[in-house]
């Protein structure tokens, strides 16, 4: 799933490195290329497989398993979660963003971090918590409260960095036309607020799409939870199959909405020069009713988890620290979270750099591809994974190359971002500088490009990092015999209603998660220039 | 109007010396670049670009954006290759003929337009990045002395070494970068554009610092540049490059009052431009009379002045009225419309000898009460004009 | 910048690490290649062996810890679910990393039997085992059984309106009522046994009366939690859920109270948990030693003594004494090769259920 939360603003800034209007002949750009192709064409597997398998599954059978009852009943449940979650993630998004970035509220330094903290604890752990207080919890509204309450930070993450770097001269120039601090906020910074909430509307409504735990457990079907029965009824029969094209064609509908919504507008850069300080509104009798807002959403979406998780810890005492079962799974999981952010990050680079320094259609489609694949739900691409290894290559079947490749196509677009907006940091014409001196391209590169990279490449690979650790399903389907990591523990244990043995599993990943949200919400910061 | 490269074939028809007189032939020219093209796609950047310059000479290369004067340096420096041509250093081939010398072994100095100094690296740290590793051998003091020494010759103050490029302000950046690229003493040195980002005020003082540290290291410098006024007073070879190709080489006061052709005029300032009828060597137009020295043709012409060569005088035949003024403190901006000459006024008969009449011109003058609107004032024009033939860019 | 250095230092040594880590996992998980293919029955077991588990994990790993102590085979476990891991075995053909498949219910067993994929169970291990809890081929047998319950709230249902079959559970006025967990190979082999005994139609309108019916809740667990919280009055469930809460803490099941279907119903069915060894073993001798061991006395005595509840089948080990007796459940009689998953779950899809 890309949580490319700071992608809208990386695409202006690469231009400041492409002055020299046209690629010299770079060293070794054909090698990137032949990468860079290849890594495409792995990332189009599970499309493949979809198409594949449905021409395989023939027509007939095809139309009688997607034409049917229970695929119109998950197709409403989907879309009504859609249309009731998606919304209010970007209402909650925004209103906090703005409560937190432009307006006086007391402590706003510190709720800032809150709101985007709920992003440090899993769906599914939400969904346990939520669970465990109200034990009846169960179909659409539990499903539009825990997705909310879960994905409500990816919007409002852009959200918040857009707010805090919008030029208070354009607000000041409304003011100064008559327009009233809240027609201003409507017709000025909302519309400047565009691409962060369609991008972060759009993120949230493919995590809609992929989440299984979350929704499994109280019992709210979506494609991705009908998909996964159909998989433990029949590991991958046709009508497993085909609802997964059926979520495919969805995915992808969303991600051509993603692309055009950002195809046409992008922020004007801001230059480097200092910039004035957003506006801050003053709130006055309105100070204890945001308060009570703000501090209400972070006690639903981050108190009350937490809150369940710990009681649960205590209320299973010692017993449910069995470290031979425990300490396995956490090292599995650091190792696996590790490998792949590495991996990834690897993976990412030549993609980002010939995108960043030599832009063509060629960089545009491959990277296009890359997004198809992470726009797919983590049970498609187990599927694929596992039928194309069975069928294909049986000398991947189930090992830790296949979950960790898997892991790779996943999660490419946060590293991908990442790097690109390094790169963009690092003009080629530092490079150029660098050769001028003496420098022999490959040193000047690592020099240059490669060290002003890395911090950023840092941030992606610490996002990927978290998002493995928190993967269940591609997990569940491709890890290799013997594998247990945190989350298919806590899932184990959760779904043999033992919260207490769980909680322990919860409680370590998001120990784990909540450094990489807090870093995650910093780069947004930075990178819209702040 | 031809340009330089095939006017060099027919002398006779421009008479503009290419090479300016300070700057010797090519006996111990240090850059030859040689018929060299480049093509970005489709896109034609360079049509055959040949220049010459000279051991210790500072050459200015000026033109409007996307004339591919950034292109030519950057062919220098080695990080583009030429389509065809080539291109020598100190008489060996760096570029072309299946010669291929990358950046890092040329020995070339260049200095990009924001100075591109490291981010992650002091200033200190940023000079000494291009100092070979035998010289780092001679340890960390002697790093550090020759790190001061480079600071200290671009004007800045040691301990500066110890700073973040972006503590600096910009002029302070491009003088870091300038240490950076002297650092490794090479004997050409190219600047691209390294004043442009820099405020006025700043971009004169640095420009003349800069300036004066390469003179007095001997160090051939090209400069690549938009600005006419920088390339006019910081090189002693100016040469202009337009679409592609270098339409006028010569020292700055030779290209400026006596431009090849009338686009290089309008590009180096501010052109009065005039039909005019040529007969020997004096031309006939609105103001009257003038002398040309080399008329590129007899007959219908069109004769160039600087609107400094136009003065307003007590009296004389040679009138206009002011249509509007630009007060600028120092001086003051005048559009006039002339008159027409009193050889026409007399309702004689149209005259293809006299083509001029009623045409608005620019002059300037240092006292703004002078003009106001609707005054008529008289005017005098002193020295030589330059005449284009009407073919070309001059045509009617 | 400083900071960001070190950070940056900290990650790449931690994916070193990682790597490191990942290799030591891919090596672990690689099919145990010890032990010759022909080894007897007799000779000691050694190597590894892979179990690919369908049953409770919990029960399966006091069954590997004590064959591990007893024999020193180290046993690697993939966790799945019945008709998954079948499928996925079937699928996996002789490149199968398995060597042994245990499950909750038959149809999955006679599955892969169905494929061509088990090798004979030895013979000193089917001896243990009575013949109505193994299949008459000897291809797999049973290892534990569990029986179908309706477990209910005492204080919406009085007994009298308890249903006497449980076809009845698809008339109308059940609607609304009951709980299952129609993903679970537990309720799917109920399914089955309905089919086998009723026929194709019968299960196709009980289908899709409980479609009407019930509530969908995913595990057997979550939808007894759901009667005891008094969210519906009654699931189908298998007894074990039960008793294994009112062993612990009581917590999900203080409300609720187990009944058993009688007169051979196909609610009062039995069904079978299977274990066979695969034809692609590469290690068959421990393989069958894991089998043995899980039907002898001390595997049946994990099951008698231990905490999963499930009925003890073989080696003459009685049922744990907290549970009633198997001979008295009344029970269907039932052919566990004939039960056919693949049947099941296209009605399933059919009715809408999955």
């Amino acid at each position: 799933m890309a949580t490319d939360l700071a992608a809208p603003e990386t695409s202006g800034s690469t231009t400041t490195a492409g002055r020299g209007k046209r690629p010299r002949p770079p060293f070794g750009v054909s090698a990137v290329s032949i990468i860079a192709v290849l890594i495409a064409l792995l990332s189009l597997v599970p499309l493949g497989y979809v198409v594949v398998m449905t021409a395989a599954t023939g027509w007939e059978t095809a139309v009688r398993l997607i034409f049917r009852e229970r695929v119109g009943e998950l197709l409403l449940n989907t879309l009504l979660l859609m249309v009731l979650s998606v919304p209010l993630c970007v209402v909650l998004g925004v209103g906090g963003a703005w409560l937190v970035e432009r307006t006086t509220l007391r402590g706003h330094k510190w709720w800032a971090v809150l709101l985007a903290a709920p992003l440090a604890i899993p769906a599914f752990v939400n969904s346990y918590a939520w669970v465990s207080a109200i034990p009846s919890l169960g179909g659409l509204w539990s499903g539009v409260l825990i997705a909310t309450l879960s994905y409500f930070p990816l919007v409002y993450i852009p959200a918040a960095a857009t707010l805090g770097r919008l030029d208070p001269a354009i607000e000041q120039s409304a003011a100064s036309l008559g327009l009233g601090a809240w027609r201003t906020f409507f017709r000025v910074v909302l519309p400047q607020l565009r691409i962060a909430m369609t991008g972060g509307a759009l993120l949230v409504a493919l995590h809609l799409l992929a989440e299984y735990g979350a929704f499994a457990m109280i019992r709210f079907d979506t494609f991705t939870t009908a998909i996964m029965v159909q998989y433990q009824s029949t590991f991958n029969g046709a009508a497993g199959n085909m609802l997964a094209s059926v979520l495919v064609f969805f995915c992808l509908i969303l991600l051509v909405a993603e692309v055009r919504s950002r195809g046409t507008a992008r922020y004007a850069r801001i230059g480097s020069g200092a910039q004035a300080r957003a506006l801050r509104l003053p709130l006055h009798a309105y100070q204890v009713p945001a308060q009570l807002f703000i501090a209400g959403l972070t006690a639903l979406a981050f108190g009350l988890p937490l809150t369940f998780v710990l009681r649960w810890i205590f209320a299973g005492g010692p017993g449910i620290w069995a470290t031979d079962e425990f300490l396995p799974a956490l090292l599995q999981t650091l190792g696996y979270g590790l490998a792949g952010a590495l991996a990834t990050t690897v993976v990412a680079f030549p993609m980002a750099y010939l995108a960043v320094r030599h832009p063509s259609w060629f960089s545009k489609a491959l990277e296009l591809s890359n997004y198809v694949t992470s726009s797919m739900p983590g049970i498609v691409v187990g599927l694929a994974f596992v039928t194309v290894s069975i069928r294909v290559a049986p000398e991947f079947y189930q090992t830790t190359v296949l979950l960790i490749a898997a892991y790779v196509l996943l999660f490419l677009p946060r590293a991908l971002v990442n790097i690109r907006a390094g790169l963009a940091q690092a003009p080629k014409e530092l490079d150029e500088a660098a050769q001028a001196l003496g420098k022999p391209p490959l040193v000047s590169f690592i020099r240059v490009t490669l060290r002003l990279t890395a911090p950023a490449a840092a941030g992606g690979a610490a996002l990927v990092f978290l998002a493995i650790v928190n993967e269940l399903t591609a997990t569940l389907l491709l890890s290799p015999n013997g594998t247990r990591t945190l989350a298919t523990e806590f899932w184990s244990k959760s779904s043999e209603i033992d919260y207490a043995g769980a909680a322990p599993y919860a409680l370590l990943m998001i120990l784990i998660s909540a450094p990489m949200t807090y870093l995650l919400f910093q780069q947004s910061k930075k990178v819209a220039g702040q | 109007m031809t340009d330089s490269q095939t006017s060099s074939d027919a002398p006779s028809r421009l008479p503009v010396p290419r090479i300016a007189p300070s700057v010797a032939p090519s006996t111990n020219s240090h850059l030859e670049i040689d018929a060299v093209t480049k093509n970005f796609g489709p896109q034609e950047v360079l049509r055959g670009v040949t220049l010459s310059v000279a051991k210790g000479g500072t050459t200015a290369i000026v033109g409007p954006s996307g004339s591919g004067k950034t292109t030519l340096l950057r062919l220098i420096a080695g990080f583009e290759h030429p389509g065809a041509g080539s291109i020598s250093l100190s008489g060996a081939t760096v570029a072309g003929d299946g010669f291929w010398v990358p950046a890092h072994k040329r020995h070339v100095g260049y200095v990009a337009q924001d100075g591109a100094l490291f981010p992650h690296l002091t200033v200190g740290q940023n000079v000494s990045f291009g100092l070979s590793a035998s010289r780092l051998s001679g340890g960390r003091r002697e790093v550090a002395a020759r790190v001061s020494e480079l600071l200290e010759m671009v004007s800045l103050d040691p301990s500066m070494a110890k700073r973040r490029p972006h503590q600096l302000s910009g002029g302070q950046q491009q003088r870091v970068a300038l240490a950076r690229a002297l650092a490794r003493e090479p004997e050409l040195m190219l600047l691209d554009e390294p004043f442009s980002a820099l405020d006025a005020g700043l971009r004169v003082a640095t420009r003349r610092a800069v300036a004066k540290v390469l003179n007095e290291a001997g160090v051939t410098t090209i400069l690549v540049t938009h600005d006419q006024a920088e390339a006019l007073s910081f090189a002693d070879q100016v040469a202009v490059m337009r679409g592609g190709r270098l339409a006028q080489i010569g020292n700055p006061f030779v290209v400026y009052t006596r431009p090849a052709d009338r686009a290089t005029a309008e590009f180096l300032g501010d052109a009065v431009i005039l039909d005019a009828w040529m007969e020997g060597s004096l031309a006939t137009c609105s103001l009257g009379g003038i002398p040309v020295r080399r008329p590129p043709a007899q007959g219908r012409v069109q004769v160039m002045l600087r609107p400094e060569q136009i003065r307003i005088a007590e009296d004389g035949p040679i009138r206009g009225v002011v249509v509007d003024t630009d007060y600028f403190g120092p001086e003051t901006t005048v559009r006039l419309k002339l008159a027409v000459p009193p050889e026409l006024a007399a309702g004689a008969a149209p005259d293809h000898r006299f083509p001029g009449g009623g045409e608005v011109i620019t002059i300037r003058h240092w006292n703004a009460s002078i003009a106001r609107p609707g005054m008529e004032l008289c005017l005098r024009v002193v020295g030589e004009a330059v005449a284009f033939p009407m073919d070309g860019n001059g045509q009617a | 910048m400083k900071i960001r250095t070190n950070a940056l230092a900290g990650i790449a040594l931690a994916a070193t690490a990682a790597l490191g880590l990942a290799a030591c996992g891919s090596g672990s998980s690689a099919p145990a290649a010890t032990g010759s293919a022909s080894a007897t029955a007799d000779a000691k077991p050694s190597g590894e062996i892979t179990v690919y588990n369908a049953q409770h994990e919990s029960l399966t790993k006091e069954w590997i810890d004590a064959f591990t102590a007893e024999t020193g085979v180290k046993v690697t476990l993939r966790q799945g679910s019945d008709t998954e891991m079948s499928n996925q075995i079937i699928q996996e053909g002789a490149a199968s990393p398995a060597d042994v498949f245990l499950t909750e219910n038959s149809p999955a067993m006679a599955q892969v039997e169905n494929a061509g994929l088990f090798a004979d169970v030895d013979k000193a291990t089917i001896d243990q085992v009575p013949a109505e809890f193994r299949p008459s081929t000897g291809k797999w047998t049973g290892i534990a059984a569990r029986s179908t319950v309706l477990v209910y709230d005492k204080a919406k249902l009085s007994e009298d309106q308890l249903p006497k079959s449980m076809l009845d559970l698809a008339k109308p006025e059940w609607k609304g009522k009951w709980a299952a967990s129609p993903s679970g190979a537990d309720f799917q082999a109920i399914v089955s046994a309905l089919l086998e005994l009723k026929g194709e139609a019968a299960a196709e309108e009980w289908l899709k009366g409980m479609k009407e019916n019930f509530t969908a809740y995913k595990g057997n667990s979550t939808a007894m939690k759901a009667v005891n919280a008094g969210e519906v009055d009654a699931a189908l469930i298998y007894h074990y859920y039960y008793y294994g809460d009112q062993a612990k803490t009581g917590e999900n099941s203080k409300n609720v109270t187990p009944y058993y279907f009688k007169n051979q119903d196909p609610g009062a069915f039995v069904s079978v948990s299977g274990g066979g060894v695969l034809n692609s073993s590469k290690n068959a001798g421990a393989a069958q030693a894991f089998l043995k061991f899980i039907t002898g006395k001390k595997g049946q005595e994990v099951l008698q003594k231990g905490t999963s509840f499930e009925y003890a089948i073989a080696s003459d080990v009685p049922a744990n004494e907290k549970l009633v007796p198997l001979t008295e459940l009344q029970a269907p009689t039932v052919d566990p090769a004939k039960l056919n998953s693949e049947k099941v779950t296209e009605l399933m899809t059919k009715a809408g259920l999955l």
